[in-house]
């Protein structure tokens, strides 16, 4: 809990805190991203680039982090320690200083991800309380962090999750029990089931839960993107043997009880290796792509006629986020490369190559614009 | 000024990791590539042969003696495939051959559910054109070979169904493992890296990256999937895990797996030991005597450590020893690449 005091200086530090706009000294439209990297196995950072890859700010970490969480106003950046994480840092980037850090409750642990309202007021955070393995939701206040509400995420594991709107928010239960104590082993492996459920924030109440068929329990939904028609799209990692044909890529929507999965060829489904990284829109909500560091690719699809696009070769490839233009993805990989594809005009462009640097697993887009 | 810049030249030789030249990978990958897998997939089709040409002459004659014969050639067929487990890269992917040369750990008995199935069933079904493109791996290869050998349910001898779905086995596992080793001799590593465009991308490099990678993923299953598992290292003891136990090949393959590891770390002119040696002696030749040391280790281990009659705390002190050499060995292995130069997979081996 903070004192009083405490809670009166860092109201004054985020009250005083810029708006991205106010912080960006570039033209109308320019971009910015977060991410986390690494130099080593020691040695870990928070960093902003550019559309040309440049790195224009940097802050260390005391450990590895997995995704970034960006204040829709302010310019404050969060990142979110990978699972089972016990830390979130938030950076005043126009001051360069960590401003908060925020610990989950006794017994809980973050997934790696988390996310701002619309407004900036609320945090919403994806929790395991291990004694039991229950995933949980968290609304918390921001700046301080307190917990407003939770509710159960209705299933174990809840990885990442999206808004949908203001008042639905759409979770990836990726179904794997753990336990700190026990590192990332799986307590669940013969029992698991991930579902897709979503939850209205009003009532806490399921509006809609999508699951696998009992063959494919062991298909775990971890990652996630919605796109503006209300489509979420679904990048899977498969528990079971490598050598299973499992489908690794799957569409939902609110108001169907069934996933709907992605076709590919059998040889890039087989690339894949059962493992999904990130899940991404582009800006149109037309094109899907889906990372797979271990498979060394992107692949896309056309979402509306489900039909699979092509792939970008991009070696340990993870970090995936749609650009400003329409069909554009930027990926980072962790062989330090940040690489602009364009799978409709079949175009791709390296903008930088950072050889000493491994970008983490999952970076996000600021657009200066949108939070002017 | 030529002085300074001499001078200033040689300090940083002195502290950077080797500066990467053209065809500088050339030497180890090409020395990998024909004296650890081309050669070994040699062996391996040659032993695949004779294992499918004595299943045809047990078929014929039955016999003890020529069950007997068959199982010998099957032994030797599946330490052949010990010295090329650790690369699943190349040719060995197309049509899931890497999995249906070796369908395991099969935790839920798919294998002899499939044979028997099989083995029911019309054995034409098998002469169709189409059946092995569609089959399922778990009866394609060792595994099922070894079951049909091995696993009390299977009579050859007696049984000509279960003869006949040997010899059909054994035939289309030769066959692929033939095919895998032409796709070697007529090829080269560089063919199946996927090219990056824009990214300065050298395909010599990629591929021993490739190589490397597996290598140190292969450690890793060695220690634990081969090792820890069965004997309940970390868990509960279930010998029936281990590799090949039927056949007790078990600390066999491992042994061989282990001699393999340091055939890689020598193939070529320069090696990966040179040209570590060259960039950090000490660390490359602490490589060299984990290396020697796991081999010595599992040399040391008992004939009969799998299936002996030893308590778990027995086994566990009896492997501790050589789990952790192979452990040091894989820290110390990626260090080594890592100073290299080489990425081995910040995100594809440690993700979420």
């Amino acid at each position: 809990m903070l004192s009083r005091r405490s809670f009166l200086m860092l109201s004054g530090t985020l009250i005083t805190t810029p708006t991205w706009a106010a912080l960006s000294q570039q033209e109308a439209g320019a971009a910015l991203y977060a991410s986390a990297y690494s130099l080593d196995k020691n040695t870990h950072f928070f960093a902003l680039f550019d559309d040309e890859g440049s790195i224009s700010w940097t802050a260390p970490l005391s450990q590895r982090a997995h995704a970034p969480v960006i204040h829709p106003r302010q310019s404050i950046v969060g990142i979110v320690g990978r699972r089972p994480g016990f830390f979130m840092d938030f950076f005043d980037v126009s001051s360069n200083q960590r401003i908060k850090r925020i610990e989950p409750s006794k017994d809980h642990h973050f997934y790696g991800h988390a996310l701002f309202s619309a407004d900036g007021t609320q945090l919403i955070t994806q929790e395991n309380y291990y004694p039991t393995g229950e995933g949980k939701i968290f609304i918390r206040d921001w700046p301080s962090g307190n917990i407003l509400q939770s509710f159960s995420s209705n299933g174990i594991g809840p990885h990442e999750s999206v808004f949908l709107n203001d008042q639905v928010l759409v979770i990836a239960n990726g179904g794997l029990m753990t336990h700190p104590r026990e590192d990332r082993n799986i307590l669940n492996l013969d029992t698991m089931q991930s579902n897709v459920t979503y939850l209205s924030l009003k009532e806490g109440r399921i509006l809609n839960q999508a699951t696998h068929h009992e063959a494919l329990h062991q298909l775990s939904i971890r990652h996630l993107d919605v796109n503006q028609k209300g489509t979420v799209a679904l990048g899977f990692q498969y528990q079971g043997d490598m050598w299973d044909q499992v489908p690794l890529v799957a569409l939902s929507r609110l108001d169907r009880p069934e996933l709907d999965y992605l076709p590919m060829p059998e040889d890039i489904r087989v690339r894949f290796k059962q493992y999904c990284g990130s899940v991404c829109f582009d800006k149109s909500g037309d094109i899907l792509a889906i990372s797979t560091p271990r498979g060394g690719l992107v692949a896309f699809w056309h979402v509306e006629t489900k039909t699979f696009l092509g792939v970008e070769n991009c070696r340990d490839v993870c970090g995936l986020v749609s650009t400003s233009n329409a069909h554009e993805f930027l990926l980072t990989s962790g062989t330090g490369a940040q690489l602009k594809s364009n799978p409709v005009q079949n175009t791709s462009e390296m903008i930088k190559n950072h050889t000493n640097i491994q970008w983490d697993n999952h970076f996000r887009q600021i657009n200066i614009e949108n939070y002017a | 000024m030529s002085y300074v810049s001499t001078l200033m030249a040689l300090a940083i030789g002195a502290a950077s990791p080797l500066i990467a030249t053209a065809g500088q990978w050339e030497g180890p990958l090409n020395g990998i590539t024909a004296e650890v897998v081309t050669q070994g997939y040699q062996a391996y089709s040659t032993s695949s042969a004779s294992l499918a040409k004595l299943s045809v002459a047990l078929c014929n004659a039955p016999s003890e003696q020529a069950l007997a014969a068959t199982q010998a050639a099957f032994k030797i067929n599946a330490q052949d495939w010990q010295q090329l487990q650790w690369l699943n890269f190349g040719p060995v992917t197309y049509f899931m051959r890497y999995y249906a040369f070796e369908y395991w750990p099969d935790k839920k008995g798919v294998t002899q559910r499939q044979l028997r199935t099989l083995a029911q069933g019309d054995p034409s079904v098998m002469d169709a054109p189409k059946f092995w493109t569609s089959a399922s791996i778990a009866v394609r290869g060792l595994t099922a070979i070894e079951s049909l050998l091995y696993h009390p349910d299977f009579t050859p001898t007696q049984s000509s169904n279960h003869c006949r779905l040997l010899d059909k086995i054994t035939a289309h596992h030769a066959q692929s493992a033939d095919a895998v080793f032409k796709q070697w001799q007529e090829g080269k590593a560089q063919d199946w890296v996927f090219d990056e465009e824009g990214m300065g991308f050298d395909p010599e490099k990629v591929a021993l990256e490739q190589f490397l990678q597996q290598w140190i993923e292969h450690m890793s299953a060695v220690k634990d999937a081969k090792l820890e598992t069965p004997i309940g290292y970390n868990g509960r003891e279930n010998l029936k895990l281990a590799e090949f136990y039927r056949s007790d090949l078990s600390l066999k393959a491992i042994q061989k797996n282990l001699q393999t590891y340091r055939e890689i770390y020598h193939a070529g002119s320069p090696s990966l030991f040179d040209i570590a040696k060259q960039n950090d002696a000490r660390l490359a030749e602490q490589l060299e005597s984990l290396l020697t040391d796991n081999i010595k280790l599992a040399l040391l281990l008992p004939d009969d450590f799998f299936n002996g009659h030893y308590t778990k705390e027995e086994r566990f002190n009896l492997a501790q020893p050589l789990v952790k050499s192979i452990s040091n060995s894989q820290s110390t292995l990626s260090n080594i690449v890592t100073t290299l130069g080489f990425q081995i997979g910040f995100n594809s081996r440690d993700g979420d």
